[in-house]
């Protein structure tokens, strides 16, 4: 390595959104200029986890983090940091509240606690070079799985390592991956391995982070679980909306085809092995796996019953390995460091039986409510509080926490005596959540949790695929309770009427969409009961959020009469003339507002709506 | 009978164009996916006119019905010309609870798109102004939960979006078309 210094420019989907790219261009230009093109190179990294402090720029070897560069920076950062040796210090991060900055990546809490483990190589290397990835030990869990162990090896250590599925249900990756070997042996078929990065639940964006930063690692991880499980032909079925991260797949899977990592005679074994990429069309279901081998065969994405297993009749009716993106990059840290490094993390004893605990990592997104937004990467077993309050850094505006969010629309909600709780599969499961693909959300005493539930309904209402009767009908039915409840015409037994259809849901729909999908409601009467009542009983949100239930009024004491509010409104709802006080026409009031934002005295309030309608 | 009434339909020019796209996606799994993804990419409107899906039922050989079930199931496709400018609100959960729904709504206003929201339903929508010069339609999540509330004006994703800055970007495009 000749050079001197890396500047590493995070090019994640959220730094290219604030233009970082730019970033990566104007400082290539400097330093061109300045003359030190021989000594400092800039790698365009996947994302960095930070987003919330974006564009992120890393000065290597130093560790220097800055954030929020913009193209202007750059030049400082170039002339200032790289040619004098003297880091900018307005560009460093400061932790909220805090005057003083922390100059160095390792010392910043939100990175802190964090245990990089499928996330490694994050903001390390340029995903889009193989040649980065190879330098990082890269492809040697290839090499040690296809040239000195045997398929039945390699199922072993995955088994003893005890890693459950990172896509939402946690079923034992061993277990599968023998089970359709074993399909594919005793029918004679060939069988298929796909990853899963569909992923669809709101919230949640840790599988494009991956493929983002590491798309070797998933390509690697398939290729091993390939090998073990027999098969010829692998498939990444990823979202549509996720365009940077399927470009940077589909150079991976090219370098790895022109490596001869990919394709026939591999490392000139006699193993044959591609990979294709099938988008997805937009529809939530097709995250469920039997909907998703539907998609692949060009049908619409309906789930069937699953007493048939995909693993033994799944795509083309062939015996069917899918996994998750995260549950793919796992696997060739296993291979290269041993099922017991692997055990060594985590909560609860995998030695006897998978089942018996969580072991590893688990990588959320850490986003709602909190100070520090992004993607991290913890132990499992970490408590919640950790990840909210130190990584996190708590609930911003000194508002207060009053509940996360886990599991996508398929989790529930769990208030502040579950804080202390370990978070790992089974924990989370009995709380009245689940792990789900690892989405987190916080939530402070200004969320309404209702309209949480409610929010949740009508996103499954509008996704459930109509196949089975419990699904459609139970779900359109809890949305129109729900509605009632925010709109202020709850009936004292809509609570029960909740519990009932959710509870015949989880007993009788089709796939897991259904069968879970009530329990954003079913945690958030557990939890939150006392808000269903205020709104059903009192006709009020606790939490000033549900429209129907609050309204706007100027505060006469400090209007000035200035008439922001009135241009800020667009329905001509507030009447009155400069330099007098103003009024909200009630009749015109759409509730949006618009107007507290425009207001710079914070001279309009929002208050329970003073009378029954 | 239905197909010689879809091929009478269609311009040749556009014939060659779909047989083309059905040719380069004969053998591939999920085909009928990537073969309207091409045709609607490839409309100036960014739709699927009903006759292009006649005509691909009747030259990929798959069933006019199967074709619309799949064109109707996957909120990818669309079946109505898109405005000229499309704005698309996120409506995961993260941007939910920083006021995505206000954004929405607003913006249906700043739209004079009050129609097609049905009360209580659920909170989807895809709708294009009489004019044809915007679209605005949600998304269930952009993965960008970080940079909440997030909204997509003609593919650039904006983070950390108010009602003012949303003002100033309708603004901003309405200014280019004068």
């Amino acid at each position: 390595m000749p050079y001197r210094t890396n500047v590493l420019v995070c090019a994640g989907t959220g730094c290219v959104s604030g233009n970082s790219f730019g970033v990566a261009q104007t400082l290539e230009n400097e330093i061109r200029k300045l003359g030190l093109d021989q000594e400092v190179q800039v790698i365009r990294t996947g994302c960095q986890g930070f987003c919330a402090e974006g564009p992120i720029v890393i000065v290597q070897p130093d560790g220097i983090f800055y954030c929020g560069v913009q193209q202007k920076d750059a030049v400082y950062i170039a002339q200032e940091h790289l040619l004098k040796g003297r880091p900018v210090r307005k560009l460093l991060y400061s932790p909220p509240a805090e005057k003083k900055p922390i100059p160095a990546l390792k010392d910043i809490p939100f990175f802190a606690k964090q245990r990089l483990v499928v996330l490694r190589n994050r903001g390390a290397i340029d995903p889009e070079r193989i040649d980065d990835y190879i330098a990082v030990d890269g492809y040697a869990a290839l090499v040690k799985a296809l040239t000195e162990m045997t398929p039945e090896q390699i199922l072993g250590e995955i088994k003893k390592s005890g890693l459950r599925g990172r896509g939402g249900g946690g079923f034992p990756t061993g277990i599968k991956w023998e089970t359709c070997r074993k399909a594919a042996v005793s029918r004679a078929v060939d069988p298929v391995v796909v990853c899963n990065a569909d992923e669809g639940d709101p919230g949640a964006f840790m599988d494009r982070s991956i493929i983002e930063s590491d798309p070797h690692s998933v390509v690697e991880g398939m290729i091993i679980g390939a090998r073990a499980i027999g098969a010829k032909e692998g498939f990444v079925y990823i979202r549509h909306e996720y365009p940077i991260a399927r470009e940077r797949l589909k150079k991976a899977l090219d370098q790895a085809r022109e490596y001869g990592l990919l394709g026939e005679n591999i490392f000139g074994t006699m193993m044959n092995f591609d990979i294709e990429i099938v988008q997805g069309a937009g529809a939530f279901v097709c995250g469920e796996s039997t909907a998703l081998m539907a998609s692949l065969e060009g049908k619409v994405g309906e789930p069937r019953a699953k007493y048939i297993h995909t693993v033994e009749y799944g795509y083309k009716n062939r015996p069917t390995n899918l996994n998750n993106v995260e549950t793919w990059a796992n696997v060739p840290l296993i291979i290269n460091r041993g099922a017991e490094w692997f055990t060594s993390m985590g909560s609860g004893d995998v030695s006897e039986n998978p089942w018996g605990g969580s072991s590893g990592t688990k990588v959320f997104s850490l986003v709602g409510k909190v100070k520090n937004t992004g993607l991290i990467e913890v132990p499992m077993g970490i408590p919640l509080r950790e990840i909210v309050f130190d990584i996190g850094g708590g609930i911003p505006e000194g508002r207060s926490f009053k509940a996360v969010q886990t599991g996508g629309p398929s989790g529930g909600c769990l208030p502040e005596s579950a804080l202390d709780m370990p978070v790992d599969f089974d924990s989370l499961t009995e709380a009245g959540s689940m792990m789900g693909s690892g989405g987190m959300i916080v939530m402070d005493d200004q969320t309404c949790m209702v309209d949480v539930a409610r929010y949740f309904i009508a996103f499954l209402t509008e996704e459930s695929c109509g196949k089975c009767v419990p699904c459609r009908e139970g779900l359109r039915s809890s949305l129109d309770a729900l509605n009632r409840i925010t709109q202020g015409t709850g009936k004292p037994d809509d609570i029960g009427l909740l519990r009932e259809i959710g509870e015949v849901m989880q007993d009788c729909c089709l796939c897991a969409l259904g069968t879970s999908a009530a329990n954003p409601v079913l945690s958030t009467i557990q939890y939150f009961k006392d808000e269903y009542e205020a709104h059903i009983n009192k006709g009020v949100c606790p939490a000033g959020v549900c429209t129907a239930l609050i309204e706007y009024q100027i505060d006469p004491e400090k209007c000035d009469g200035c008439h922001a509010c009135v241009h800020g409104c667009s329905t001509n709802a507030i009447i009155g003339n400069v330099k007098q006080v103003h009024f909200i026409d009630k009749e015109k009031c759409i509730k949006c507002g618009a107007c507290v934002e425009a207001c710079k005295r914070n001279g309009i309030l929002k208050v329970p709506r003073s009378h029954a309608a | 009978m239905k197909q010689t009434h879809g091929q009478a339909r269609l311009p040749i020019e556009d014939q060659d164009f779909v047989d083309g796209v059905i040719a380069r996606y004969q053998e591939r799994p999920g085909r009928l996916l990537s073969i309207l993804e091409a045709l609607q990419e490839h409309h100036p409107r960014k739709f699927l006119p009903i006759e292009v899906l006649d005509y691909v039922a009747a030259k990929a050989g798959i069933p006019t019905a199967q074709i619309y079930s799949v064109a109707t199931f996957y909120a990818l496709f669309n079946l109505q010309p898109q405005g000229e400018n499309t704005i698309c609100i996120c409506r995961g959960t993260a941007c939910h609870t920083r006021g995505s729904r206000n954004l929405l709504e607003r913006l249906k206003l700043e739209l004079g798109l009050r129609a097609g929201e049905e009360e209580g339903g659920a909170d989807k929508i895809s709708v294009t102004t009489p004019d044809g010069k915007f679209t605005l339609r949600t998304v269930a999540c952009f993965g960008q939960c970080a940079l909440a509330p997030v909204v997509e004006v003609n593919h650039s994703i904006l983070g950390h979006v108010n009602e003012q800055a949303l003002q100033r970007e309708i603004e901003a495009l309405e200014g280019r078309r004068k």
